[in-house]
Order: structure tokens, then sequence, then C-alpha cells
């Protein structure tokens, strides 16, 4: 994938988000008057963010423009993206299953989603890792730290 | 100062920093060792663990981490060839010719040693020149801070970017982010668009974990099925061959002192970095040395003085940050994070307000450099075990401990959704050259930014020229547009000539 069109895109949003940041008085709201003003610094920021986004793009532009070959860091390797979409996802699930099933029960099937899709085939092993080290997080954090991981509510 | 480093070593000599130390170093090695998994993915993994520890253990443990994990990167380098970071490329070069010709004993033992002389040198530097220069900096008013944090963000924003503009856009963003939620001193909320959840602004764990190190793990996911390298350590049938000599030492000794200065040197300037110092500590070596020839081919005197080098910079990053509160580099960052986790603002103030808690740390952070030379030394096969585990063994545990530390920050399931939402931006951030560390250190200095400005304009009042009365000020723009005009000359020399291999991103 060529990078200098995502720069293009990505300026192009940054640059609206700046000059909304610029433009729009109701970003902030209630809190006391202060000397600096408590849009002055988001302000400041998004002009600089305009200008060097502004920078990032037009030069990216510019070559697309040219036809010119990408650097090699112009390129972004693809290869085995499907992987992070599907490792998201099983964050996400993670993320809504823990509060309703608990740390102890959802955390062994997540360790074993993560070693499936890193090529993990030796079951036995990899079972075993996935149910001893949620056990130890869950009672160190309980013993030690004093952080209670979610239990289920089902 | 002898006081106040004898009562550090008097706190710190304690069955509980001691273990925090011992299980800091041990961690870091292994973290350090496995490939795809570096120093700054241990710290941010290790840092929830411990909040609920006394500053004392918990600071040390964080920086055994650190050392430890900077020397672990040079034996998967040594072994596979294969540098956790773009600073051990050079010891991987020669490290790896040694593995191959059978010595990879003397390569690991060469390696360990440099580290440790190096950390240890410039540890010395730290605990002799912070105090010092805090006392010098203590003198600074909110306008001169002012001047100084800009200029902070200007050097370490072109200096660790991928092009100048990338880096402050990087740093822009941290800022914008750091933004969001009740300001501290007006009591508003900015950008929070109704979000209940948003007033308190981002949690910093979770978001430090989402940006830094969850992104490394998403790397080793999208090259799942690049094979595994076990890690091996070859034996010669000739004993000398396995270790380094007394004599084989002191022929390198200069070369250690010598590298370890400039690690020192250039570890203390903002932005620059541990592989900088490696890349010039090798090359005035080579430059110096009797043998050039063999650099690069299984030199002993390389990986001296590489590793020297960017093991030193371990200690000296630490002095911008103690000393003016800006951390120099992604590591700095996060331990200035973890030092105000647990209430204590890196800055001048330190040395005042908690100088028995900084002596003591400094204390640690001696002693780990004994604590890793005894555990490396006498370890290195169970080490080297250890990081020759399968990924899909390591990757889910990091998952766990990843989103086990995210909620440990405040107990509540919605920094795991800030996690999720910034591994994203982490990786998206990669991507488009932008600056994860950047981001951070920018995230981390605009509330120090935001709250001296707003004292700077009530001692100004109208009159803004007062900006300028002070010859601090002065300094601090000339050094921006010094920092800047030498970094676009840097890179423009850089853009001229090929990049190295480890520079270019995985």
């Amino acid at each position: 994938m060529d990078r200098r069109k995502i720069d293009v895109v990505l300026s192009t949003l940054l640059i609206i988000a700046a000059v909304i940041i610029l433009t729009n008085d109701n970003l902030a709201e209630g809190g006391a008057e202060s000397d600096l003003g408590i849009m002055f610094l988001p302000r400041v920021v998004a002009g600089f963010i305009i200008i060097f986004a502004a920078t990032i793009g037009i030069q990216s532009l510019n070559k697309l423009l040219k036809a010119a070959a990408p650097d090699s860091n112009e390129i972004i390797i693809t290869n085995g993206f499907s992987g992070i979409f599907i490792y998201i996802g099983i964050f996400v699930a993670y993320w809504l299953a823990v509060p309703h099933l608990g740390f102890l029960v959802t955390t062994p099937f997540i360790m074993l989603a993560v070693a499936i899709l890193l090529g993990g085939r030796n079951w036995i092993p990899i079972i075993i890792v996935s149910v001893i080290t949620p056990v130890l997080i869950y009672y160190g954090s309980r013993e030690f730290l004093r952080v209670y991981l979610p239990t289920w509510t089902l | 100062m002898l006081d106040n480093i004898l009562s550090g070593f008097g706190a710190i000599l304690a069955v509980g920093p001691i273990l925090g130390i011992i299980l800091g170093v041990v961690i870091g090695i292994i973290f350090g060792a496995i490939p795809g998994i570096s120093a700054i993915m241990a710290i941010a993994i290790m840092l929830p663990m411990t909040f609920y520890v006394d500053p004392i253990i918990g600071i040390t443990m964080l920086l055994a981490v650190y050392k430890a994990g900077i020397y672990g990167g040079s034996i998967s380098a040594i072994l596979i060839n294969t540098p956790g970071a773009a600073a051990s490329f050079l010891t991987a070069q020669d490290g790896h010719a040694l593995t191959k010709a059978g010595k990879a004993g003397k390569a690991l033992d060469m390696s360990l040693f440099a580290s440790v002389s190096g950390e240890m040198l410039a540890t010395l530097v730290l605990i002799l020149v912070a105090a010092p220069i805090s006392a010098i900096s203590l003198q600074a008013g909110p306008i001169e801070k002012v001047f100084l944090l800009l200029f902070a963000f200007t050097v370490i924003g072109s200096m660790a970017g991928e092009s100048i503009p990338r880096g402050l856009l990087s740093c822009c963003l941290g800022m914008l982010f750091a933004m969001v939620g009740m300001d501290s001193i007006t009591g508003s909320s900015r950008f929070t668009f109704g979000v209940d959840e948003l007033i308190g602004g981002f949690t910093f764990t979770p978001m430090l974990i989402g940006v830094l190190v969850m992104p490394e793990v998403i790397n080793v996911i999208r090259r799942r099925k690049v094979p595994h390298h076990e890690l091996a350590i070859t034996r010669s049938a000739n004993p000398t061959d396995n270790r380094i000599s007394f004599r084989e030492y002191k022929n390198v000794f200069r070369t250690i002192l010598k590298s370890s200065g400039i690690g020192t040197f250039i570890g203390a300037l903002p932005g620059l970095g541990s592989s900088t110092a490696a890349f010039i500590a090798y090359g005035e070596a080579k430059r110096t040395s009797k043998k050039p020839d063999q650099y690069g081919k299984g030199s002993v005197e390389g990986i001296a003085a590489a590793e020297s080098a960017n093991n030193a910079v371990c200690g000296s990053s630490m002095i911008p940050m103690l000393t003016l509160s800006i951390p120099g580099d992604d590591v700095a960052a996060l331990l200035m994070g973890a030092f105000l986790i647990h209430g204590l603002t890196p800055g001048p103030m330190i040395f005042f307000e908690h100088t028995e808690t900084i002596y003591a740390i400094f204390a640690g952070f001696l002693i780990t450099d004994l604590f890793l030379l005894g555990i490396a030394r006498s370890g290195f096969r169970f080490f080297v075990k250890m990081a020759s585990l399968r990924r899909y063994y390591i990757f889910p545990c990091v998952t766990v401990f990843a989103f086990t530390g995210a909620f440990t920050a405040g107990q509540n399931m919605n920094d795991i959704l800030v996690l999720i939402g910034f591994t994203v931006v982490g990786y998206g951030m990669r991507m488009v050259g932008l600056n994860p560390a950047v981001f951070i250190i920018g995230f981390i200095l605009t509330p120090f930014l935001e709250q001296n400005l707003d004292q700077a304009f009530a001692i100004v009042g109208g009159e803004y020229h007062l900006f300028f009365a002070s010859p601090f000020s002065w300094v601090f723009i000339a050094l921006s547009a010094f920092f800047v005009y030498s970094s676009m000359r840097v890179k423009r020399k850089g853009s001229k000539a090929p990049a190295p291999a480890a520079e270019k991103p995985a």
C-alpha cells in the first residue's frame, strides 16, 4: 500500500479537525476564567497541526502527482493484516465478555484463541498455560495488589 | 551529597527492594532476549504491578527491568542475529559472526561486561551531576519553564521523528489528547462532547500500553508466519573461546570508557537515544582501532563499543528527566509516568522533596548492575531457554498482562476500551511514520506546559514583551532553532546516504 495516499487523506482530516478547534467555541464548557483562556493552548496546537499536516500532505501529494517511485519507508506492507483484524476482534470480545463471564472464565479462551492465531498446535501445553496463567494473575492481583478482577455476574 | 548517597544505600539494602531488583533483572533479561519484545514493553507490562508497593521498590524494579532489558536485547542479537532494537544492530553484526565461529560464549561475556561497565559509569555520572543541575534549574520561574518545555517539544519532535514535520506532528497530537477532560486550573471541561467518562481525561496506563506495547504484539501477529528461531549457545572445544579473559577485557577497557562517555553524553541530550549512541561510539572505536578491518566480522572490541554506549544511555537519559522534567526518550517518558504514578514529580524539586527516595533509587540503580552481572553470568542457559519459548506461549500471556495492567490502573472496564482504541492509534501511527514515543512525551509534558503558561501570563499581565526579558528565554529559543537546523542537516545527509538495515521498519 502506498503510504503517500494515506498521508494526503490523514493530513486533510487533521486539518479539518484543527480548523474546527480554531473556529468552534463550544468545545469547552463551564469553569472559571483564567488569564490564559481555556482554548488558548488547544488553538495554538491546532495551528501547528495545520502547518505540519499540510507540509506532510503537500509533500506526499507532490510526489503522487509527479508519479515518483515510493521510497522503502513509503510502502506499507499489508501481508498478515487479516491476523491484526482477528486479534483486535478477539480483544473486543474479551472486553465485552469479562464483565459478564468474569476474568477466570474468559481469559483461558482468549489465550487459546491468540495461541491458535499465532499458529500454536501443541494443545496440551497451550491449554495448561491458558488455565494456569489467569489463575495466577487473578489470585496474585487479589492477594498482593488488592486488585479485584471481574467475576461471573450472569 | 555523600550523606544522602549513604542513606540511599541504607534504604535500598533491605529485603523488599533487593527482591524487586532481582525480579526486575530476571524479567528484564528474559523479555529483552525474546525477539519481538523490547525493554519498553517489559516496563509497561510491569508498571501496573508496582502501583501498590513502596516507590523505592516499584521504581527500582522498573529501572532493573530497563537495564536488564537493554542488555537482554544483545542475547538474541548475538545468538540468532535478531536485534531486539536498532541499538543492538551493530552487536548483532559482530556477535553473530562470533557465534557462527563457535565463540558465542565470548560474545555474550563481552556484551555483558561492556553493558555493565557502561551502565555503571553512566549511573555514577547521573548521581554526581543530577543534583547540581537541579539546583541550577530551580532558579527558573514559570516563564523560563515555558521556554524550557517548548525547547523540549521542539528538540524531541525534530530529532526523534522519521522527518521533522512527522515528529512535531506526533508531539502536537500527544498534546491535543492531553487536553481532553477537565482543566485542573479553571475546572472547564474540554473536548468531552458530553461524555462523562472523558471528564477525567484518558487514563495514562492503558493509553501507554496501547500506544507503546500493543503495536509490538500486533507486529508479531502480522508476521506470525515467519519461522521461529531457536536460540542456542555454540560451544568451542577451546575453553578460551567460550569466555572473556581479564586480559581481553583490559585490552578493550579504553574503548569501553570512551564509548561509555559517548553514550552518557548522547543519552543526556533529549531525543537522540541509544541507537545514535551505539552508532557514533562504534564508528569512533573503529576509527581509532588497530584492527578496523575486523569490525563487522566478529570484533570483540566492536561489541564492547556498541554495548557500552547503548547501555550508558540508560543512566544518562534520566538526567534531563530528573533535573528538568524532560524525558529524553520513550523509556524515560514511560519512567516519568511511573514516577508520577508513585507521587514523585520528576524535576528539580524531587531532590528536595523526596531526597531519601531519590537517593535510594540511585543506589538501587547502581546495585542493579552488580545483580545484572551475577544473575546474567550464572543463568545464560536459563535465559536462552526462556527466550526460545515459542511465540504462541508468550504473546497470549502478554495480551492478558496488557489487559490486566490496563484494568489495574483504575479498576474500570472503560480503560480496556481506551487500551483498544490507543492500540489502533499506536499501530496506525507507526504505519504512517508518526512517532508514538514523541506522542507520549507530548501527552506527559502538556499539563506542565499549560500550568506554567498560565502562571507566566498571570506574571506578565498585558506586557507580553516581559516573556523575552529573561536571557533564559533567548537561550532556549536559540537552542531550539539550532536543534531544528542541525536536525534538518542531519536528516538531509541521512537521506543521501543509504539507511542501515536495522533502521528500516519491521
